[in-house]
């Protein structure tokens, strides 16, 4: 049975911007459709739309050509539409069927039978090769698998369109290869997928047609075979995209942090760093590359000692700090801008004078006594040279927009004086202009001399940024470039955990050495 | 038809809105509570003038009310200080209880002939005070440690130890601690110990000024001290708190062993200021009628003393009421626990805005209706 | 036997058969309590819908003599008054704790303001009409078991029988799939087509409902008169059965036994004379739920979404 849907000049306003601009999208029967676009250009709402999540404010939609209605995920689901999040909506102490089957009961005292649910989703799981388990607690299966259970909701539920929201961002390579083996299956089976992407290898790779968004509108929908890299790269972004900018030349100094053989360890007990040791030096930006989840985070809390180090050790200046409190850490000189602006960074129910204080409370004092005032003269000050708009100091931190917060937090901590400045994802989520702020106020820090560790998923970041790059793959550096020698390709084949020789031309696709436990 | 109120998206939050909702809610506990009055045949303007004549118009009734608001504030602040550090401890009675204890218990030890023998009252208080903060600061403290090491849930465990410190109490009244005769009490405490009076003609004691400076110490501990700082820092987030370098577990203990010392030494002015004498059902309720004091109070340290006074006041005027009118005291645990509810209930309200050509329009309306009727 | 024998024998069937009445009446509102906690609302304010339910249902026994209903009315009361926290916890968004407690106050104060009012100037009634123990023939003469398992009243055994349907529904229906979901995922509970709202309503209704029976158990079936200090925190050790019990109604029955036999081992140690202090064993009950709740029996993991507020998008 042929399908096809057809988005027609749908429009959506939010507050202060508008978010869809008369766009137009068909998707076909038994086709893998690619939307396209950087962050912001429209194209989570066009989907948050099309499952029945957002409603649009006009605009048709047509199922082969009979317009429909939808008011409510329930209404797409009906039509056989879904969608699976990046963030997955399952709960872990359930097990996969009970998951499955969650929110299927109809009337009042509708009974659960997990035998007859359990056969028909092992059915559907060994159709499309999803390997899953009925019974097995969904908080202990890996990622990968959990986006699996996703995709298996849908089917149950006989979708007929699926669509995938930046699907393969926390997944590790093998596990994308069998997503993407599932997906031609469906594909196979007759069924559509969109997949909202901004990763054109990927593009390249699985889909059969893409369309591209900025700003809100659809540039254009081609074929993958008449397309490029290059071409889409370029459509997406509007301009070329320029991977090196100018910076000044590296002038480095003594070593300021080092760090040995370091190990550690989340909540579970799962090993997340492994034998990491390297270098930063004053002046100079460590950039460490990575897919989240790859154990950065773990990496930076244990350098700030917010996390146990299980073994190893971390030196500042020459000093031996591993085992000493956070406190100390921030008084001996490091400081740290955390990814999570707005649970760990900032506290959203104080002020911005309030906040400028946090981490540094010891020193805005005048005798025993805090000293108010000279907190609120360093938050004009900080709100002059950073450029943070949106509140006055007053307003509690809550109100900020993400890339303001962000400011704020970087400002803070770059003001501290600290000799070493760590920085985790500082741009993540952010408008053009915040990015080009925080990245000259990176950039001037380490012409201060201050030695900048920075931790990003994203690559043209540190190609922007960095001295040097590690590439973190499951909690192990794969390799150190030196900035001007590192390629893309490279930097994208160690971060997704396969080693190659330096220096050599693209090495034919293999499995990853790592051995998969789960 | 345009609907009388708009939802916002983001609550209106000027002083002036949340002034008008509180208010608002106030008069709606005001009205419930009066619908009882009715009950009772009192026409409820009588009523409430009659609640809040005697604590503020007569002296003898204000003695009282410095009375009854110098713990209930001391409570409140103690609620302050562990809840704005998120810890959300709840065993003010238990508090009070030791507190009340170890006072009386340290006051009968100075009576001649016992352990410490007649102590002048300069150098009882300071140390009666010591004792009772100390008391009570291990009593919280504790579970405060069951807290943070442990991962107790504090809510349950505080209430919990309620019963615990009132059983204990219990047992002392009716055994080592108790006088000659069947009541479970001690005997009257030795003058000496007495919390000096500050009003003539009154039972007005001290006790209400130790309120005021533990007020005034708290306000400059949350505001003026970088120690507060870190308190409210983690009681807001303690994962933003970890990462400023602030040992989160240290402060919740030490906010739980702080709070305590405020609520046992509720206990300690009561019964050196007002019972003198230690016996079963000291307490009364003021450990949650002092946390309801704090609620709207809004935990702001400085408007306990004045919300404290005004309950006290309320809880005199009530029991006058109780003796003249036979309405049961109760009735002020109606008034104070639905206004506190409705103060909490009327947040929502800040959500909806009035819309006033709406109500024009109605206005329009309905006299339409009229010309044509 | 000797006569040794006799004496702990007796003292044995007295304090399990005291512990079984004791249980109850907490046990009963532990499990409507687990529903609520299972859906992420933690309900304090059962202690003052208990003390509600007691008194609803002694002024109905009072006026009608009809047990029963007297039961039935103090449950629809619970349910009612519970409408009110739902929606503050729900709706309002308030804090589930705060709101909880000044709610246990103001029942307090209504409950002792409408009882006193309602007797008027006249003394407290001697008896009403309440639930006898059952007689159970045959098996009831059955030496030991006998006393203890069969002499207890109706309620009682609806209580167990209430476990076991609360058992049975939250784990074997859809709408305790879609309960459990509310409390430690309700994003996912939302994306499943689940009401959160909906689900956390009915919760905290359904523990109004079980603290409104175990008022008019306490009343009806165990102290067969009304007293402002009725519950007496019973509310609060529910909250710790619900904990102790891991949120599963039949390990809550379990739980709220242990409860049942420290309460009454203070009455039935009266029978040995003993020395212990009656302060320190009235103290009990409320000490091992200390232990219990600081993890000395092991620790439990609650539902994850209990007590955050849940707002859409």
């Amino acid at each position: 049975m042929k399908h096809t849907l057809e988005m027609k000049n749908i429009v959506k306003h939010f507050p202060g911007v508008l978010a869809n601009d008369r766009v137009s999208l068909t998707i076909q029967a038994g086709e893998i459709h690619a939307l396209l676009g950087e962050n912001g250009a429209g194209k989570s709402t066009l989907m948050q739309i099309l499952y029945g999540f957002q409603a649009m404010d006009s605009g048709d939609i047509f199922i082969d050509g009979r317009r429909i209605h939808l008011s409510s995920t329930k209404d797409a689901i009906d039509l056989g539409i879904g969608m699976v999040h990046q963030e997955f909506m399952l709960v872990p102490t359930f097990s996969v069927v009970e998951n499955i089957i969650l929110g299927l009961g109809q009337g009042l005292g509708a009974l659960l039978d997990l035998p007859k649910a359990s056969s028909k989703t092992r059915d559907l799981s060994d159709r499309f090769g999803m390997a899953l388990d009925p019974s097995v607690k969904v908080g202990l299966l890996p990622i990968g698998m959990q986006q699996r259970v996703e995709i298996l909701k849908l089917l149950y539920r006989d979708a007929r369109l699926l669509i995938l929201d930046e699907p393969t961002s926390v997944l590790t390579s093998g596990e994308k290869d069998r997503l993407f083996a599932v997906l031609r299956e469906l594909r196979k089976s007759g069924r559509s997928i969109v997949i909202v992407t901004h990763k054109l290898s990927e593009i390249m790779e699985l889909a059969d047609r893409v369309t591209v968004m900025r700003d809100g509108r659809v540039l254009g929908t081609k074929s993958i075979q008449s397309t490029s890299q290059q071409e889409l790269a370029q459509l997406m972004v509007g301009r070329e995209v320029n991977p090196h900018a100018v910076k000044p030349e590296r002038r480095s100094g003594e070593p300021v942090l080092r760090i040995e053989e370091l190990c550690v360890n989340d909540e579970g007990g799962v090993e997340k760093v492994h034998a990491v040791s390297l270098e930063v030096c004053a002046g100079e930006i460590f950039g460490i590359a990575g897919v989240d989840g790859n154990g950065q985070s773990e990496l930076a809390e244990a350098i700030l000692h917010l996390r146990t180090i299980r073994s190893g050790r971390v030196f500042l200046a020459g000093t031996d700090v591993t085992r000493t409190s956070v406190a100390q850490h921030r008084a001996k000189g490091i400081s740290y801008v955390p990814a999570d602006r707005r649970g760990v960074g900032s506290v959203a129910e104080m002020t911005v004078a309030d906040n400028v204080v946090l981490g540094l409370q010891q020193r805005y004092t005048r005798g025993p006594f805090r000293s108010v005032r000279e907190a609120r003269s360093s938050a004009h000050r900080l709100a002059e040279r950073f450029g943070i708009r949106g509140a006055g100091i007053d307003s509690v931190a809550g109100k900020l927009s993400g890339g303001n917060l962000q400011k704020l937090i970087l400002g803070r901590e770059i003001t501290s004086g600290a000799s070493l400045l760590i920085v985790d994802q500082p741009t993540r989520g952010l408008d053009v202009g915040a990015v080009e702020s925080i990245w000259k106020e990176l950039l001037r820090a380490r012409e201060q001399g201050t030695a900048v560790l920075l931790i990003s998923a994203e690559m043209e970041e540190l190609l922007n940024l960095a001295d040097r790059i590690a590439v973190l793959f499951n909690g192990r550096i794969m390799r150190v470039f030196d900035a001007p020698f590192v390629s893309v390709d490279q930097m994208g084949l160690l971060m997704a955990g396969i080693a190659s020789p330096p220096g050599s031309a693209s090495v034919p696709f293999q499995e990853s050495q790592r051995d998969e436990t789960f | 038809m345009t609907k009388l109120f708009e939802r916002r998206l983001i609550p209106a939050d000027s002083p002036g809105a949340v002034a008008r909702t509180t208010a608002l809610a106030l008069l709606a506990a005001m009205a419930v509570t009066a619908i009882f009055f009715r009950y009772y045949g009192a026409s409820p303007i009588q009523a409430y003038f009659g609640l809040f004549h005697e604590p503020f118009g007569t002296l003898r009734g204000f003695g009282y009310s410095l009375v009854r608001a110098a713990p209930l504030a001391l409570v409140a602040l103690g609620t302050i200080v562990s809840w704005r550090s998120g810890f959300y401890y709840l065993g003010f009675e238990g508090c009070f209880l030791v507190g009340a204890a170890a006072a009386g218990w340290l006051s009968l030890a100075t009576v001649p002939g016992s352990r410490l023998g007649p102590l002048p009252l300069a150098l009882f208080l300071p140390l009666a005070i010591l004792f009772s903060l100390t008391v009570g600061g291990l009593w919280a403290g504790l579970v405060a440690f069951l807290r943070v090491r442990l991962g107790g849930n504090e809510v349950l465990i505080s209430l919990m130890s309620n019963y615990v410190a009132r059983f204990f109490l219990q047992f002392l009244v009716s055994g080592p601690l108790r006088a000659p005769g069947s009541l479970p009490e001690t005997p009257l405490l030795p003058r000496d110990t007495w919390l000096p009076f500050i009003l003539p003609g009154t039972r007005g004691h001290a006790g209400i000024l130790i309120a005021v400076a533990a007020a005034l110490f708290v306000w400059a501990l949350l505001e003026k001290l970088p120690l507060g700082y870190e308190l409210v820092v983690t009681g807001f987030n303690p994962a933003a708190a970890r990462y400023a370098g602030i040992e989160v577990d240290r402060r919740m203990v030490f906010a739980g062993f702080f709070a305590g010392g405020l609520g046992a030494l509720a206990g300690m002015v009561e019964v050196l200021g007002s019972q003198h004498r230690l016996m079963d059902g000291i307490s009364g309720n003021l450990g949650f009628v002092g946390i309801i004091v704090a609620l709207l109070s809004r935990l702001n340290p400085l408007a306990v003393v004045p919300v404290a006074l005004v309950y006290g006041g309320m809880s005199v005027g009530a029991d006058a009421m109780q003796r003249r009118a036979n309405i049961p005291s109760s009735i002020t645990f109606i008034l104070e626990s639905l206004a506190v509810l409705l103060v909490l209930a009327s947040d929502v309200l800040r959500f909806y805005k009035p819309n006033f050509s709406a109500l024009r329009l109605f206005k329009l309306r309905a006299s339409d209706r009229e010309d044509s009727a | 036997m000797n006569g040794h024998a006799i004496v702990v024998s007796a003292f044995i069937i007295a304090w399990l058969s005291a512990s079984l009445r004791l249980a109850g009446p907490v046990l009963l509102a532990a499990l409507g309590e687990t529903f609520a906690e299972r859906s992420g609302i933690l309900n304090v304010g059962i202690e003052g819908t208990i003390l509600l339910g007691a008194l609803v249902s002694f002024l109905s026994s009072y006026r009608t003599g009809m047990i029963w209903t007297s039961l039935l009315v103090a449950t629809l009361a619970g349910v009612t008054v519970n409408f009110f926290l739902a929606w503050m916890y729900v709706s309002v968004r308030a804090s589930q704790v705060i709101t909880g407690l000044v709610f246990n106050v103001f029942a307090l104060g209504l409950a002792t303001t409408v009882y006193r009012l309602v007797l008027g100037g006249s003394a407290a009634p001697e008896s009403i009409a309440v639930f006898q123990p059952l007689r159970v023939p045959m098996i009831g003469r059955i030496p030991f078991l006998g006393p203890v398992i069969f002499g207890q009243t109706a309620p009682f055994y609806l209580t167990l029988l209430l476990a076991m349907v609360a058992q049975f529904v939250l784990y074997r229906t859809y709408f305790g799939l879609a309960l459990r979901a509310t409390g430690e995922n309700p994003a996912a509970a939302d994306a499943a087509g689940i009401s959160v709202h909906r689900m956390r309503y009915l919760g905290t209704l359904l523990s109004g409902a079980g603290a409104g029976m175990a008022g008019g158990y306490l009343v009806l079936a165990q102290v067969g008169l009304f007293r402002e200090t009725i519950v007496a925190g019973q509310g609060f050790i529910a909250l710790a059965i619900v904990i102790f019990g891991r949120w599963h109604p039949l390990k809550a029955t379990v739980a709220a036994l242990v409860f049942g036999a420290c309460d009454a081992l203070q009455l039935s140690l009266q029978i040995f004379g003993n020395k212990v202090p009656p302060q320190f064993l009235l103290a009990l009950p409320y000490i091992v739920t200390i232990l219990a709740i600081s993890g000395f029996f092991g620790k439990a993991v609650p539902p994850a979404a209990l007590m955050k507020p849940y707002v859409k998008g």
